[in-house]
């Protein structure tokens, strides 16, 4: 992200550029821009997208989330559970899949598209199959029953399991991610160090933990950057699954945004959700970049 | 990388590898069985005589292929222009884009709701394809300057002796230079916007506008909750993007991996 190629004085450089980012700089602050600053005005605001005359409420939708909506902290906490939860065990598959496939393994290649098609479907065309699997008609419920184990699949319908269920269905869908980001950088480490540390007598264990993990560290911080980022963004996944139930179980900043501002036409207290979730992503992005520089000093 | 000699060990290893890339297929698997239970292969017709799917695909392919030539152009001459041309404020306009990267869409939807309905908009493919590319095209941006930041000046210089102009020399040798990053960045778009699922879902209304993602839903209503032919459903909207990437994998996993270059 930093400008580190510092370009030799070149003609070329003293050439204005700006037509040139012109008409991607329209795009964006015409949209996007446009839409935050649209949603700060709105956030003051009491409308319901068609009174003549909104009411302004100052900055009362920001302290009604804050203080006495429990259904936004519920999103929060969701949020940062799934977050974590998944950001450990998919890059832990991701890597682990990485390491394997790194060694001359039958049918690797077979393995890849395998792990890798999840990330590729849309959650969108994905979401009724999970709702099947994790039902009691599903596959699951069959293969418990001819074991006679006698559980049944009603996870999705249970408030403390459902979260767990669409944190599966997340590492299903992007461990193919994790894996194949760590299996690039394993490809550059330099094949000197890992038989210096095979000659000094390192296990192939030994030599996954402290060499080859560290040299991964650059893809880790990056796979946390869009897992904050993407956990704040979830909304496919938990909407067509469990529409953000039940009692909530399953509520996201996205879904609640989308329940409050599109569903009931709360679009102020949709709005100052949005400016919240907004501050959280930047801070988050801001978060890990600081953490990185820090590390590299 | 890993030398690992046992026969042993391989063994072992190669039946780890396959247990933990079972979880993987099993839902591919209950998709495929649950599409064929109850009346079995004739779920797919039933899915296909409705006529729609068809039209759904028309539909995504249009609003993909429209973003990906936005993004295209844009991320094309902007990370050209960021990485060897001189623009005053250069820092404070990346920032623009950086600070949109993180953007949650969710967010767009009730401004853009008003506006587009004002613009009469809403309700038309471009209501889906311009918040689309501009959501794409901080990311692509970053990825085609950090691309260019490494094509040598020495190159456009020759071109500059030779008379070329700016254009002329994008045109010649910055275009062909990048084809790799190019690559992974209409792949990245692709997936970004073919898998796009809530603003096709609130911007587009009409039945005969909507793009493969809504297909699961329209079914819902459709065959009143017949899970076999939404499932069928679901396996023809997957098959067309698992044969893609099976044609294009080392496109796609190129593509994917290209954001995390530090």
């Amino acid at each position: 992200m930093k400008n580190k190629t510092k370009n030799k004085t070149s003609r070329f450089t003293k050439i204005n550029g700006l037509l040139w980012i012109l008409p991607a700089f329209v795009f964006v602050v015409g949209i996007i821009y446009y839409s935050i600053f649209y949603t700060f005005n709105l956030s003051t605001l009491n409308w319901n997208g068609l009174d003549p005359i909104p009411i302004k409420v100052g900055i009362s939708n920001y302290t009604k989330a804050l203080f006495s909506d429990w259904i936004f902290w519920k999103a929060i906490k969701n949020t940062i559970v799934y977050f974590l939860i998944t950001f450990l065990i998919q890059n832990f598959l991701g890597f682990i899949f990485a390491a394997i496939l790194h060694t001359k393994v039958k049918l690797a290649t077979l393995h890849k598209v395998l792990i890798f098609i999840p990330t590729i479907l849309a959650p969108a065309t994905m979401a009724p199959v999970f709702r099947l699997l994790f039902s009691p008609q599903g596959m699951l419920q069959n293969i418990f029953n001819t074991l006679h184990l006698g559980i049944t699949v009603d996870w999705l319908a249970n408030p403390n399991s459902a979260l767990f269920i669409l944190m599966i269905v997340a590492i299903w869908e992007f461990t193919g991610m994790s894996f194949i980001l760590y299996y690039a950088a394993m490809s550059q480490i330099d094949k000197e160090m890992l038989e210096a540390a095979h000659l000094d007598g390192a296990g192939n264990f030994r030599t996954l933990l402290s060499i080859v993990l560290p040299n991964c560290k650059g893809t880790t911080v990056s796979l946390a950057m869009l897992g904050i980022i993407g956990a704040l963004k979830t909304f496919d996944i938990p909407y067509l699954i469990t529409t953000g139930g039940p009692y909530h179980a399953t509520e996201f900043l996205g879904t609640y945004i989308y329940t409050q501002g599109i569903k009931q036409a709360h679009l102020g207290y949709a709005a100052a959700i949005s400016v919240m979730l907004l501050i959280l992503a930047i801070c988050g992005a801001i978060l890990i970049n600081r953490v990185n520089k820090g590390d590299a000093k | 990388m890993f030398e690992i000699k046992s026969l042993k060990s391989k063994v072992v290893l190669q039946i780890i590898l396959l247990i933990l890339t079972i979880p993987y297929v099993i839902p591919l698997v209950q998709m495929f069985l649950g599409s064929i239970g109850g009346t079995g292969f004739l779920n797919y017709k039933a899915v296909w005589d409705t006529g729609v799917v068809p039209i759904y695909f028309k539909n995504s392919f249009i609003i993909s292929a429209s973003v990906i030539l936005l993004v295209y152009i844009f991320s094309m001459t902007a990370g050209f222009a960021f990485a060897k041309l001189h623009i005053f404020g250069k820092e404070m306009f990346f920032w623009v884009f950086l600070v949109a990267l993180t953007l949650p869409e969710v967010i767009l939807l009730s401004p853009l709701f008003v506006t587009f309905q004002k613009m009469q908009l809403f309700n038309t493919f471009l209501a889906v394809i311009l918040p689309i590319a501009a959501l794409q095209l901080p990311f692509t941006i970053l990825l085609a300057r950090t691309f260019d930041n490494g094509i040598p000046n020495e190159l456009m210089e020759a071109a500059k002796i030779d008379g070329a102009s700016v254009f002329r020399t994008f045109w010649d040798i910055i275009l062909p230079l990048t084809k790799p990053i190019a690559s992974s960045i209409v792949v990245l778009t692709l997936i970004g916007s073919w898998n796009e699922y809530l603003l096709p879902l609130v911007f587009l209304q009409s039945p005969n506008m909507k793009t493969v993602t809504l297909l699961p839903q329209y079914f819902q209503g459709e065959f009143s909750n017949d899970q076999t032919k939404i499932l069928a459903a679901a396996v023809l909207t997957a098959i067309p993007v698992i044969v893609v990437y099976l044609f294009l994998q080392k496109n796609f996993e190129k593509g994917m991996s290209a954001g995390a270059l530090k």
